[in-house]
């Protein structure tokens, strides 16, 4: 069950449905919004937004990786004494892959934590919560909420006075020599995205009463594993023999 | 799952009330003139807000920007750049690039090879599969990053084998939850960076520090669960063949190949610790997807994003939690804390027993990586003036935290167990009990004997 899909109202898997955050106690993991099955389904403008912040976010964080290995492999291969190949190599600098990949992660960092709000991985302490009779807990969510779209709403609106301020400079990045503002306008971007996020899961909660959830112990192929298929001897079939 | 629970859902009215005496009193105290000294300002501050719920990042800031806004007169401006420059440091870039790693190969697939490698080595010892269920957790915590996650991964397939050997259920599922706990301190692990991040301690050291801690734990719990089989007469597994053994380990050593890409780059210094982890995550992307065939290509989309959803959101947590040592870095909090130490002349010994208690508390309610970057910069600098090494506090932590995971009432990896053993809590903290008593003592070991963690990487003259 990918919960990438949720917020496409894919059903969830009956497993992990329902009132499971609310079981594990300590670490659940905090609301973000996902469009539940049965629900309507939300409106064009709506899905863009959602398809552009996921595919934002995994592009930074598979280009990143890819960055990083042939920034290694480029600086292990100039080494190889091969006569052409190697003038080749030494004439491409990349010494600029190593700020550009803390760029792409402060990016993907601050549109990840919108996203974040949405699959529910922010996690808070709710064992207090979670023994409060369901009103005064109802009111609690709804708190925890708006202190978290207050707090991304300060701080996207520091970040956008600052972001002008050095708009105003001609500071640069020191080795891609990016313009500074251009950079840090994740800060503003990100932060009233997310802002908006904790009010539509806020809306969704004060509606339905859902709240997005997002499994901490998610394993692909576990159910899918074909005991029988693999030649060891832990296929219940030979277990129930008693080999031992 | 939630009906195995024993947590009543709705219960009594008056602690709604915590919070908000704890956010608004000894402000209002203060404001209204009545001296408090400003720790516990800042403290009731946070624990109230954490309380409400909300995510432990957002509390970390408005904590920060509530005290500011009401105490001081600093422009919250200054503070806030921090929130902007607080991750760009190419060492934190190594926790995504590690995530993206463990989530290509923590599969079923890989927990089944580790499962067969292991069986095929210990499993005619007593103990059987709960033996070969400890080295497995341990083979899978050096590939996947996630405690929960290999509880479930290695669990999931190795428990019902266990229960139609003839095991009782209790006995799987305490080897289990606490086997899986092994995940953090065998490298690579991501709490190891964030607590380098958070103290600039070196990674490679903590990682080559974590190794012998790791095997010796997994050790303690396989002895455990070797003793009380023994014990029981539980059933063993047919002895495999040398050549079974050979089959199982090479098809294992493809992912467990990854814990020496990341140990050994960094150890020879072809890699600084940011590029091991990068070349880690394009190995296993390798394979995953072309050596093992467990994923197909058209599921790395997937896998790119779940692993970016989970690096920003500790990403998140890092950047409000370095404004939140900022502020305890002017308000001065972890000198005061130091000098009252010195004061009361106690020792290391007891600084270490109050960090333990502390921590373990700590455990109950929140996971490892937000525990680490909240305490490690308040405690870490009382540490140095005591002269506790750097790495030895360390491990010592990551150690306290894989305890935090599997004790009662609220650990992590107990909740997890409990979804795939259909347990309830009260039932699985009988199951737990020998082997968290040996998590324990392997505690008060690792606290009080700092060369078991620093003698490798001092040998290898990794650190000083």
């Amino acid at each position: 069950m990918p919960p990438a899909m949720l917020c496409t109202g894919t059903p969830r898997d009956g497993k992990s449905d329902g009132s499971h955050w609310l079981a594990i106690g300590a670490v659940t993991l905090h609301p973000g919004i996902a469009v539940r099955p049965g629900k309507k389904r939300r409106g064009g403008i709506m899905k863009v937004l959602d398809h552009l912040e996921e595919w934002l976010i995994a592009f930074l964080m598979g280009a990143a990786t890819l960055l990083i290995f042939v920034a290694v492999v480029h600086r292990y291969a100039a080494g190889l004494p091969i006569p052409v190949v190697q003038d080749a190599l030494l004439r491409i600098d990349l010494t600029w892959a190593q700020e550009l990949c803390i760029y792409m992660f402060v990016w993907m960092a601050k549109f990840g934590a919108a996203y974040g709000v949405r699959t529910g991985i922010h996690v808070g302490i709710d064992v207090m919560i979670n023994r409060l009779p369901a009103d005064t807990r109802k009111l609690y969510v709804l708190f925890g909420l708006a202190a978290g779209a207050a707090f991304t709403g300060i701080v996207g609106t520091l970040g956008a006075t600052f972001v002008w301020d050095i708009a105003h400079t001609d500071s640069v990045s020191p080795d891609l020599e990016l313009p500074k503002w251009l950079v840090y306008l994740c800060i503003p971007a990100g932060s009233y995205l997310m802002c908006f996020r904790f009010l539509q899961v806020a809306w969704a909660f004060a509606r339905t009463g859902e709240l997005p959830h997002h499994d901490v112990a998610r394993v692909e192929g576990i159910e899918d594993v074909n005991v029988y298929g693999m030649d060891d001897n832990l296929d219940p079939a030979a277990v129930k023999g008693g080999r031992a | 799952m939630s009906a195995a629970i024993s947590i009543p859902v709705a219960g009594s009215r008056w602690p709604a009330l915590i919070p908000p005496l704890l956010i608004a009193f000894p402000i209002g105290l203060k404001l209204a003139g009545v001296p408090i000294a400003n720790p516990w300002i800042i403290f009731a501050l946070l624990f109230g807000l954490m309380l409400t719920g909300m995510p432990i990042s957002i509390s970390l800031g408005l904590t920060v920007l509530t005290y500011l806004f009401t105490m001081t007169t600093v422009p919250i401006e200054s503070v806030a750049l921090k929130l902007f420059t607080g991750i760009e440091k190419f060492e934190i870039m190594a926790i995504p690039f590690f995530i993206l790693a463990g989530n290509f190969l923590t599969h079923g697939g890989v927990a089944r090879r580790m499962i067969n490698f292991a069986s095929s080595l210990v499993g005619h010892w007593a103990g059987g599969l709960g033996l070969a269920g400890v080295m497995a957790c341990a083979l899978f915590a050096a590939v996947s990053g996630s405690s929960p996650a290999t509880v479930v991964a290695i669990g999931s397939i190795i428990l019902p084998a266990m229960v139609k050997q003839g095991f009782p259920p209790r006995f799987g599922a305490g080897v289990i939850t606490t086997s899986g706990a092994l995940g953090i301190l065998i490298p690579p692990s991501i709490v190891m960076v964030m607590y380098a991040v958070a103290t600039s301690t070196s990674v490679g050291a903590l990682f080559i520090a974590g190794i012998i801690p790791g095997l010796v734990l997994a050790m303690f719990l396989g002895c455990t669960t070797w003793w009380l089989a023994r014990k029981n007469n539980y059933p063993r597994q047919p002895k495999a063949t040398w050549l079974e053994r050979w089959r199982t380990f090479r098809e294992s050593i493809w992912g467990l190949a990854l814990v020496i890409v990341v140990i050994g780059g960094i150890y020879t210094g072809i890699f600084t610790p940011t590029e091991a982890a990068a070349m880690s995550a394009v190995y296993a992307f390798l394979v995953a997807v072309f050596v093992y065939k467990d994923m197909s290509i058209k599921k790395v989309p997937k896998v790119l994003l779940d692993s970016a959803n989970m690096s920003a959101m500790l990403l998140y947590i890092i950047t409000n939690a370095v404004m939140f040592s900022y502020l305890m870095t002017s308000e001065q909090i972890p000198q005061e804390l130091a000098a009252w130490m010195l004061d009361k002349g106690l020792g290391v010994v007891a600084f270490l027993l109050f960090v333990n208690i502390v921590l373990l508390l700590a455990g109950n309610v929140m996971e490892p990586s937000s525990i680490v970057l909240i305490m490690a910069p308040i405690l870490f600098p009382v540490a140095m003036k005591l002269g506790i090494d750097p790495v030895h506090f360390g491990i010592m932590m990551v150690v306290n935290m894989e305890v935090g995971m599997c004790h009662p009432p609220v650990g992590l990896n107990l909740y997890v167990a409990s979804g795939i053993t259909k347990m309830g809590i009260t039932e699985l903290t009988i199951a737990v009990w020998p082997w968290l008593l040996t998590m324990l003592v392997f505690l008060v070991v690792v606290t009080y004997w700092p060369a078991l963690s620093i003698w490798l990487p001092q040998t290898l003259g990794m650190m000083r």
